[in-house]
């Protein structure tokens, strides 16, 4: 459910970049990005996969299913775990729940922890600035 | 691939600025690569042309391709013509000079424009407390060029190339887009749904920029120099932009100020409302507004597929695509509200 490129991605391409081959507007830049990386990395790793999995066991109740693991690994796999995250997308674009107000809030729901928890790890100080005051790690 | 492009050739650009402005010789100074430029790059250079029309020590940009692009993109040719009819119309840009395809200057198309005094840098515009008191008119004076540069109308033979999209083109590409993109975005196709079932009558189309914002403008203290990067022109709906303008994504330091991070919509509108003549309708823009923060996340989900595909080794890029959340968080504010 994390953004892509994975935050491992991150860190790899600004260990390969030479700050010798950037121009000076760009290496100051690229210096922030690294260390933003770096923090990232931090946060999720202390977060491990937590909240990926709540998530993940709200949306099997949403659909009344069961949460299951994975089955492909690495960035770009759509296991199981996706496939609800997918199969929400696609309701959402079909307009599925316009016509039951409380499934409608349970989605709603579903997609404000998401993108806070999200933000939570890439930008914190993103949701500060919006008013969220948990924004803060 | 490089993290960098080599500068254009000296001596072929110095050949071809000569034939162009039928000057005994050109001599082509040292080139710096302009910041900003996520897709083009922008380099600038002082050229001392010896005789000729434009006898005399010039300070020029030379603007051609990046590594890779994203879809929407014009060519460099068609957003210099694009770049000119606005020039013409008296909008506030940098001045055209020439565009060209020959292959000795940097290997592919570019086009050459008068090189602007000031800054563009969001952040520093955002921030600067010298300019406070100034942002409010210079919000206002933008209003006004936008203004202006609606007065750019279809049909125009110059213009033929330009694409005319509209609310459903636009929600048909981004679905397009997400069809493609490897991870679900729900928030997305929550907001994209909601543009479905909510689209305005559309109005006549006028040129839009399409990237009209703070970070595309350049400012000299407070007085603006000229509005730049035409590469998304297109035609299409006077309120397009005046939602990009707004959108949370380019208000930079300034969250709170919701006409490009400079002032309050107020000071954007009333330049807009007197220069066109056009009274602003607030459900047309907040639909614009919510269109726009959908439009930004595919465009960075896009700038990140350059590294994600097409192996473009620079971490700004590799990084952009995580501002879609941030887009996603405001899509769900707006809809919430």
């Amino acid at each position: 459910m994390r953004d892509l490129p994975p935050t491992s991605d991150l860190l790899d391409l600004a260990h390969r970049v030479s700050a010798e081959d950037l121009s000076p507007p760009e290496r100051e830049r690229h210096a922030h990005l690294a260390a933003t990386a770096r923090t990232i990395a931090a946060r999720e790793a202390a977060a491990g996969e937590g909240w990926q999995q709540e998530i993940e066991q709200e949306l099997a109740g949403f659909y009344g299913t069961r949460a299951s693991r994975p089955q492909k690994r690495g960035p770009e796999a759509r296991g199981p775990n996706t496939s609800l995250l997918a199969r929400l997308a696609a309701d959402l674009r079909n307009g599925a729940f316009e016509t039951t107000p409380s499934r409608e809030r349970a989605a709603r729901a579903i997609l404000w922890r998401l993108v806070l928890a999200k933000l939570r790890e890439a930008n914190p100080q993103f949701l500060a600035a919006n008013g969220f005051a948990n924004g803060t790690d | 691939m490089a993290a960098t492009q080599s500068p254009p050739s000296r001596q072929g650009l110095a050949r071809f600025l000569a034939e162009r402005r039928g000057a005994d010789g050109v001599e082509v100074g040292p080139q710096e690569l302009l910041a900003g430029g996520a897709i083009r790059q922008n380099w600038g250079f002082d050229a001392e042309f010896r005789g000729g029309t434009l006898a005399g020590r010039q300070p020029l940009v030379l603007r051609s391709q990046g590594p890779t692009g994203i879809p929407s993109s014009l060519g460099l040719i068609e957003e210099f013509a694009a770049l000119r009819a606005a020039f013409g119309a008296g909008v506030t840009t940098p001045e055209p000079l020439f565009a060209g395809t020959d292959p000795e200057v940097c290997g592919g198309p570019f086009f050459v424009m008068r090189r602007l005094a000031g800054t563009a840098q969001g952040r520093q515009i955002t921030t600067d407390p010298t300019l406070e008191p100034e942002l409010p008119r210079v919000a206002e004076r933008l209003g006004g060029e936008l203004a202006r540069i609606q007065t750019i109308r279809p049909p125009r033979p110059d213009l033929g190339f330009l694409p005319l999209v509209e609310a459903a083109q636009h929600i048909a590409a981004f679905r397009a887009y997400l069809d493609r993109h490897p991870q679900p975005r729900p928030v997305l196709e929550w907001g994209i749904r909601w543009l479905e079932t909510h689209q305005p009558e559309p109005l006549p189309p006028v040129l839009c920029h399409r990237d009209f914002r703070t970070g595309n403008y350049m400012l000299d203290g407070p007085n603006l120099t000229g509005i730049l990067d035409w590469e998304f022109a297109g035609w299409g709906d006077p309120d397009e932009d005046i939602g990009w303008f707004c959108c949370k994504g380019w208000r930079f330091a300034r969250l709170d100020r919701e006409a490009g991070g400079i002032a309050g919509r107020t000071d954007f509108y009333r330049g807009y409302e007197a220069a066109s003549g056009r009274r602003l309708d607030p459900e047309r823009v907040r639909f614009w507004e919510l269109l726009a923060n959908i439009r930004w996340a595919i465009i960075a989900l896009q700038q990140s597929d350059r590294y994600r595909i097409g192996g473009e080794e620079r971490l700004s890029l590799a990084f952009i695509g995580r501002r879609a959340t941030e887009s996603e968080l405001e899509l769900l504010m707006l809809l919430d509200a």
